[in-house]
């Protein structure tokens, strides 16, 4: 009888433990994909951002002629390749407006009527706003990713994760530069003045 | 001090908040440790009242056995759980009293400063995956100083003096606030309420024991042999107010090393928190006058000196330079341990 009744509360407290693990794993894959989306989010306030300095700029310099109208260029095969499923040609656009977002300052120096309007000055600090933005939330999707992949494969919870594997198991790329030509060019880049 | 440089080493930010969040447990589990003690303390006492012939041993025996039910200390932990949950419901009232400030919305900002002010904490809260987004409230004030209070979407808020605001670039600004966010979503808030309530707790308890056998004494001489308990409320009524001082001081410092490390977490990098405090403190020293008045004409200054994320005390010669007296470590501990070296001319 007191045997029956240590089993019972044996498998009492390792279901409980199951049970917590499972919904740990599950909060952290939510956790994971919440992430990702978030940077989609910043990646479209980004546009909407230059959309608007675009309207301002415009009537300060030939906008024919300025960089801006490469962001729209971009943009627009960001969001063709986004529409087609093609990820690695709309992070390849997105990242092309990164780099024209950080020279946008510099542009906007041989201007002095542009730097001296203050809603200039705003946008400008939105850009570095959303810029910083985009850089935390890919940071907040590896971070979550790291922490899910610890939990994952530790002791015990790997246990857990094989008994459920369609729902726990999941594979999930950290966010970095996407190919070894890609660092090499980082590496190597020199400013030159 | 002079001019003050620093060189920036790197840093094991997650062996930092690792070994800080075991400390915090240490503190807790001898907070309840003593609490638990406490009740076991009067009930005993309760207990050989109510039956004189028994020893201190027959009474614990009796206690712990459930043949007598503790009532002292499930009433005591009943009256801890409520003034904690009161407390912490209403805590985000008082953090402001006194002062001269005004929340900031994306909306409501009127100047570009106040915008990039919003937008560093935005930023902050993107890095920590937050889900919510605290208030924030500028101080009108000049010198340099912000503290944040809060743990949830309803009671997060931190607030940043206009001085601070004005004297610390982009960069700096955002490990500052990197900081403050640490502190919410560490719930430091929760934790310091907690102790300062176990502990406020704990002394009127022995003050009431420590009375009660005083002037109470008419019955107690019955059993005249002298309950061997006396001298231990006694000592306790003069080494717990220390001893509960010095844990509280203890946490807070360990909870200032964790939110250091936790806007290196976030920003990955620790020069600009460094350079930011260095700042911070060189400035509250060059002033060190015109601020001492400022911050004394503000009126309840006392909820926050704690919370500050510079010590406004920090060079207040009346108070000890011994360490384990302070809120917050030293600006040297808090470099090094952000792996920040501190060279002085």
């Amino acid at each position: 009888m007191k045997i029956l009744a240590w089993i019972v509360g044996l498998v009492v407290v390792v279901g409980f433990y199951i049970i917590s693990v499972y919904n740990k794993l599950i909060g952290l894959i939510e956790a994971v994909n919440n992430n990702k989306k978030q940077i989609d989010i910043q990646l479209d306030r980004r546009f909407k951002v230059f959309e608007s300095l675009i309207e301002v700029v415009k009537k300060y310099m030939d906008y024919e002629k300025t960089t801006l109208k490469e962001v729209v260029a971009l943009r627009n095969q960001a969001q063709s390749a986004h529409a087609q499923g093609d990820e690695a040609a709309r992070m390849q656009a997105e990242n092309g407006i990164s780099k024209i977002a950080t020279g946008i300052n510099l542009v906007f120096e041989q201007y002095p009527d542009l730097k001296a309007n203050q809603n200039v000055l705003q946008l400008q600090e939105e850009i570095v706003n959303t810029e910083n933005k985009l850089t935390f939330a890919k940071q907040a999707l590896n971070d979550s990713i790291e922490l899910y992949n610890a939990t994952k494969k530790s002791f015990f919870e790997s246990m857990i994760v094989g008994l459920f594997a369609s729902k726990l198991d999941m594979n999930f790329d950290y966010w970095g530069l996407s190919s070894e030509q890609e660092i090499k060019e980082k590496e190597n880049y020199t400013v030159k003045l | 001090m002079g001019s003050t440089k620093f060189t920036a080493g790197s840093v094991n930010w997650r062996g930092v908040l690792e070994e800080n969040s075991r400390r915090t447990k240490w503190v807790m589990l001898t907070f309840l440790a003593i609490y638990v003690s406490l009740g076991c303390i009067v009930d005993m006492l309760m207990v050989m009242n109510q039956y004189p012939q028994l020893t201190v041993e027959q009474a614990f025996q009796l206690l712990t056995h459930f043949e007598i039910f503790p009532y002292a200390s499930v009433s005591m932990f009943a009256v801890a759980a409520i003034a904690i949950f009161i407390t912490i419901k209403f805590n985000d009232k008082i953090m402001l009293m006194g002062t001269d400030s005004k929340e900031i919305t994306p909306e409501t900002a009127s100047s570009l400063q106040e915008k990039q002010l919003y937008n560093v904490i935005e930023e902050m809260k993107v890095a920590a995956g937050m889900r919510f987004m605290p208030k924030v409230y500028i101080i009108e004030a000049n010198y340099m100083n912000a503290f944040a209070s809060g743990f949830s979407d309803q009671s997060a808020m931190v607030a940043i003096t206009r001085g601070l605001m004005s004297k610390l670039n982009r960069q700096e600004l955002q490990a500052v606030m990197a900081h403050e966010l640490s502190h919410i979503r560490h719930q430091d808030m929760k934790l310091t309420m907690m102790v300062a309530i176990l502990s406020n707790l704990m002394l009127m308890i022995v003050d009431a024991l420590f009375y009660n056998l005083m002037f109470g004494g008419e019955r107690s001489s019955d059993n005249g042999r002298g309950n061997p308990l006396i001298p231990i409320i006694i000592l306790l009524r003069y080494v717990l107010p220390m001893t509960t001082v010095l844990l509280m001081l203890y946490l807070s410092r360990t909870r200032e090393y964790m939110a250091d490390s936790g806007a290196v977490e976030l920003m990955r990098e620790n020069e600009s928190l460094a350079s930011a405090l260095i700042k911070i403190s060189q400035d509250h020293e060059a002033n060190q006058d015109s601020y001492a008045s400022e911050y004394g004409q503000t009126k309840h200054e006392e909820f926050r000196s704690a919370a500050y994320i510079f010590d406004p005390k920090a060079f207040d010669p009346a108070k000890s330079i011994m360490n384990v007296f302070s809120t917050h470590p030293s600006l040297e501990d808090r470099l090094k341990a952000m792996g920040c070296k501190l060279h002085t001319k």
